[in-house]
């Protein structure tokens, strides 16, 4: 499938699934679309594909307010969290994060907005092939945490009325971003 | 013990059938997830993947040892510490042995249906340690004292009212039941407990053996909140979860959540391999491997399969019994079909001997099934221990060995029923009451008299008019077209003969073995298999046919199994399996006649015949017929409408009807009567004795005008 096919269906999926995707022409765009939704301080979980982006210089030069953190709890204050991506899964709209450094983790848990940067040419198309890029991420580090987020968090759990936003984000944007590094050295590790 | 036992089973089962709230719901349920499954698979071959899970599975199960060798030495190697648990107590003594050399005051929980199997909670609080459910059902469940109703819903049996009064009596304040409103207070109550928790435990859906690795499949985000704040987490993992590759996890993440939800994905898939970074250290991991019961069953012949299961929970949401009752009734730690065999195997075959007698054998879970684990084979043969163990009754027990086993003496017994019967039937061909004691088996249906003169009376008068002769088929009456509905054979006969075919009735034909079978006594279900394959092969017909579907099963599945250590017996049970037909796939796809020859018979109306169809359970599932009787229909003039819920079982399960549940059958019953209803047609049709005695019976009971009739009925009636 032509990538640019792959990333109308990914695009599509995601959309279906309750994520917002967001063409970003650059860095400095994408920033200010971060600024523009993250609605309160902003905990962004920096990787050296991120950096190379110049995501630091360009947050700082946005309108956003960066949490302050001096413990690892404190990432409960943050209302939206900002991470890098690995993979997209076309078929489902999937995005696939190494989440192993906590940071991450604390980012794409804890705030009510997840923000996550995908490169659109590392949009693998669905279930099949992901089985090897899992295994790619995995061989590079002695323990991991890998996930796959699809849309927000959600719930059907009363009278079966689905129902978003429980205890993971209630609000899930993809910023679609060409990377300047290989997707698996890992836009997040 | 087991009377009392079985005294306050039909008591709960009462009141469950009294709860309409809970029946409505469950119904609602049940369409939608139909509707969403469908869409969900509508690019994918089902069928396709189940057979490769299964297939996994089965190499999963024969490599068991090794596997979970493999997966221990991974896990370590990742910086995790793995223990395997013989039992419930002794995963339990781990974990809060854990909580207390680590001074763990409280746990957050994310959803484990294994942690409800071990009662870990209790030993939790027993041992003074505040274990908290974050999953919003758990939760719910958790604050109001009761066991989840369903596996993957488990709060699928409460209302927003009952919720809102739950989080009301948590926070102090007054609730509004608005569901979003709820939601939001779960998120707000709960998110203090993941930040104060000094331990997290979750379940997993998946042990992959060559990584180490265990996987979440999730929607709320509570796991992932369970398994990153607390500096330990303890994963319970049912051995059963293990899994060769990532390759094969992902095989099953295309199936589970569709078939569980009907979403193409969760929100979440999570995997975690070792010990992951948590603040300034690495994140304490224990995994616990539980057994409690899982090899017993992998060394069980006829129910290892169950090992397949892969935790959807879709066998208890196309349950008809399911959806009459609830969870509580139909279930005990797990539910439905799966949590029947489950919880002979993990609770013992008496936690579970209610559960296998209120299966009502429709095999709409099979056919669900994303591991095809052959559910109701598996049920059958518990409830054949049950027997064993408990004993059937005297009744049934004299019924099925002295009187069955000795088809003369059947025989004559029923023929002389059908005289002594005069004073009910009054001669008519309907009982419409019985007197005193038996009363209550036609307060909600009639019931059909013996006719007059058995099919293999009328059979030998009946003079054969053929053309050019294309086959001579052996028929196969069973007892209900014998002795209650002889008219079939006769239909089948002409119609038959018009397409030049020749029929016999094979006079030493039994009972097909089934109502023995299926009250659990295997034995004599054996004799009857060796009688009729003797009786039915003895003039070496072309085919054997039949109008019941039961016995088209029985012929072509159970004595073929049942006589599998007889040798002499077994090459004959397989080669009369291979001749045997239900008479509507015998027309279609053997004789591919041209039906449209046959006269059409016009309605009142003068329009075409207005007909429904009805498909029975035995032959949809069991024999995979259900587009042949429908084509035949319309090919001869009919006009066929298609009902709701067209192949949800009727509620007849023979002996379940009248003497196992006819509460539950009556409820089921009503349903279907609901559908023919609301089709607007003058008849139903279907190719089943049992089904037209209860469709029938509820129709006439009703005061209905539709008919009940016999696919070969009707296409007899349009021959001159």
């Amino acid at each position: 499938m032509k990538s640019r096919n792959r990333i109308n269906l990914f695009q599509q999926a995601a959309e279906s699934a309750g994520a917002v995707v967001y063409h970003c022409q650059d860095v400095n765009d994408a920033a200010a679309y971060i600024a523009e939704h993250a609605g309160g301080a902003l905990l962004y979980a920096p990787n050296d594909s991120l950096e190379q982006l110049g995501f630091s210089p360009a947050l700082s030069r946005s309108e956003v307010s960066l949490l302050e953190m001096t413990s690892r709890l404190d990432a409960a204050d943050a209302v939206a969290g900002l991470t890098g991506s690995n993979y997209g899964l076309a078929e489902t709209g999937t995005v696939v994060i190494d989440s192993t450094a906590e940071l991450v983790r604390l980012a794409s848990t804890l705030p009510e907005r997840h923000f996550v940067v995908l490169d659109p040419q590392a949009i693998l198309l669905g279930q099949q092939e992901a089985g090897q890029a899992l295994r790619d991420l995995q061989h590079q580090q002695p323990a991991d945490y890998l996930s796959y987020i699809t849309g927000p968090s959600r719930t059907a759990d009363i009278e079966r009325v689905l129902t978003i936003g429980v205890h993971g984000p209630c609000e899930l944007y993809i910023l679609l971003l060409s990377a300047v590094a290989q997707p698996e050295k890992g836009v997040s590790s | 013990m087991s009377k009392t036992r079985t005294q306050q089973y039909k008591q709960d089962v009462n009141e469950a059938l009294n709860t309409s709230r809970l029946n409505d719901a469950l119904h609602r349920f049940g369409d939608a997830y139909l509707e969403a499954r469908q869409r969900a698979f509508a690019e994918l071959d089902f069928e396709q993947l189940r057979t490769d899970i299964a297939e996994m599975k089965d190499r999963v199960l024969t490599s068991r040892a090794s596997l979970r060798e493999q997966f221990i030495r991974e896990a370590r190697a990742a910086g995790a510490t793995v223990f395997l648990a013989a039992d419930a107590e002794e995963a339990n003594r781990y974990i809060t042995d854990l909580a207390k050399a680590n001074c763990v005051r409280k746990v957050v929980k994310s959803k484990s249906m294994v942690s409800e199997e071990i009662h870990l909670n209790k030993a939790l609080e027993n041992a003074g340690v505040q274990a908290v459910e974050t999953d919003l059902g758990e939760w719910i469940i958790q604050l109001a004292n009761q066991r989840p109703s369903h596996m993957v819903m488990p709060a699928i049996h409460m209302f927003r009212d009952q919720v809102a009064e739950l989080f009301s009596a948590e926070t102090g304040k007054t609730e509004s039941d608005d569901i979003k409103h709820l939601v939001d207070v779960a998120r707000r109550q709960l998110r203090r407990e993941y930040l104060d928790a000094d331990m997290g435990i979750s379940g997993a859906n998946f042990a992959i053996a060559d990584s180490g690795t265990f996987g979440l499949v999730t929607n709320e985000g509570n796991a992932r909140l369970v398994t990153t704040l607390p500096k330990i987490h303890v994963a319970l993992i049912g051995m059963e979860k293990l899994v060769p590759t990532m390759d094969d996890a992902l095989k099953i993440i295309q199936v589970l959540p569709r078939n569980a939800t009907g979403q193409a994905i969760t929100s979440y898939v999570t995997w975690i391999r070792g010990a992951v970074p948590c603040g300034d250290v690495n994140k304490e991991l224990h995994i616990v491997l539980l057994d409690n019961g899982r090899e017993k069953l992998a060394e069980s012949k006829t129910c290892k399969d169950a090992l397949r299961c892969v935790r959807c929970g879709a066998c208890a949401n196309v349950c008809p019994v399911y959806q009459s009752v609830g969870g509580h009734v139909f279930g005990h730690t797990y539910i439905g079909a799966i949590g029947i065999i489950l919880t002979a195997f993990y609770d013992g075959l008496d936690k579970a001997a209610e559960l296998v007698k209120a299966c009502i054998g429709c095999r709409a879970c099979v056919s669900v099934c994303p591991s095809k684990i052959d559910l109701e084979e598996i049920i059958l043969q518990l409830r054949q221990q049950v027997q064993e163990e408990e004993g059937m009754g005297l009744g049934k027990s004299l019924l099925f060995r002295k009187v069955m086993r000795n088809r003369r003496l059947f025989h004559a017994l029923l023929r002389s029923g059908a005289k002594l019967q005069k004073p009910v039937t009054g001669g008519s061909r309907t009982i419409r009451h019985l007197p005193l004691f038996f009363s209550s088996l036609t307060e909600w249906r009639s019931l059909p008299a013996l006719a007059p003169e058995p099919l293999r009376d009328l059979m030998p008068k009946q003079q054969q008019k053929i053309g050019r002769q294309r086959y001579r088929v052996a028929l196969f009456g069973g007892c209900s077209s014998d002795f209650i509905y002889p008219e079939l054979g006769l239909d089948l006969l002409k119609v038959l003969n018009h397409f030049g075919v020749e029929v016999y009735f094979p006079e030493k034909q039994n009972c097909c073995g089934i109502p023995a079978l299926y009250s659990g006594d295997r034995e004599t279900a054996q004799e009857m298999a060796r009688q009729n394959v003797a009786a039915l092969l003895e003039d070496q017909p072309d085919y054997v046919l039949t109008t019941c579907p039961t016995c088209t099963m029985s012929l072509q599945r159970d004595s073929v199994e049942l006589l599998a250590g007889e040798p002499q017996f077994h090459a004959q049970a397989q080669q009369l399996a291979s001749i045997t037909y239900d008479v509507s796939r015998f027309l279609h796809d053997v004789l591919q006649v041209d039906i449209s020859q046959l006269k059409t018979l016009p309605g009142d109306d003068g329009d075409p015949l207005k007909v429904t169809y009805h498909d029975s359970c035995h032959l949809k599932r069991g024999a995979g017929v259900w587009q042949q009787p429908r084509q035949l229909l319309q090919n001869s003039g009919h006009e066929v409408v298609e009902m709701s819920h067209a192949d949800r079982c009727c509620g007849f399960g023979g002996s379940y009807s009248f003497t196992g549940h006819p509460d539950i059958a009556n409820a089921i019953l009503a349903d279907k009567l609901n559908d023919i209803k609301h089709s607007g047609v003058q008849c139903v049709a279907m190719d089943c004795p049992g089904c037209m005695m209860q469709i029938g019976g509820g129709l006439d009971h009703a005061g209905s005008p539709v008919r009940t009739a016999h696919t070969i009925t009707l296409l007899a009636e349009t021959l001159e």
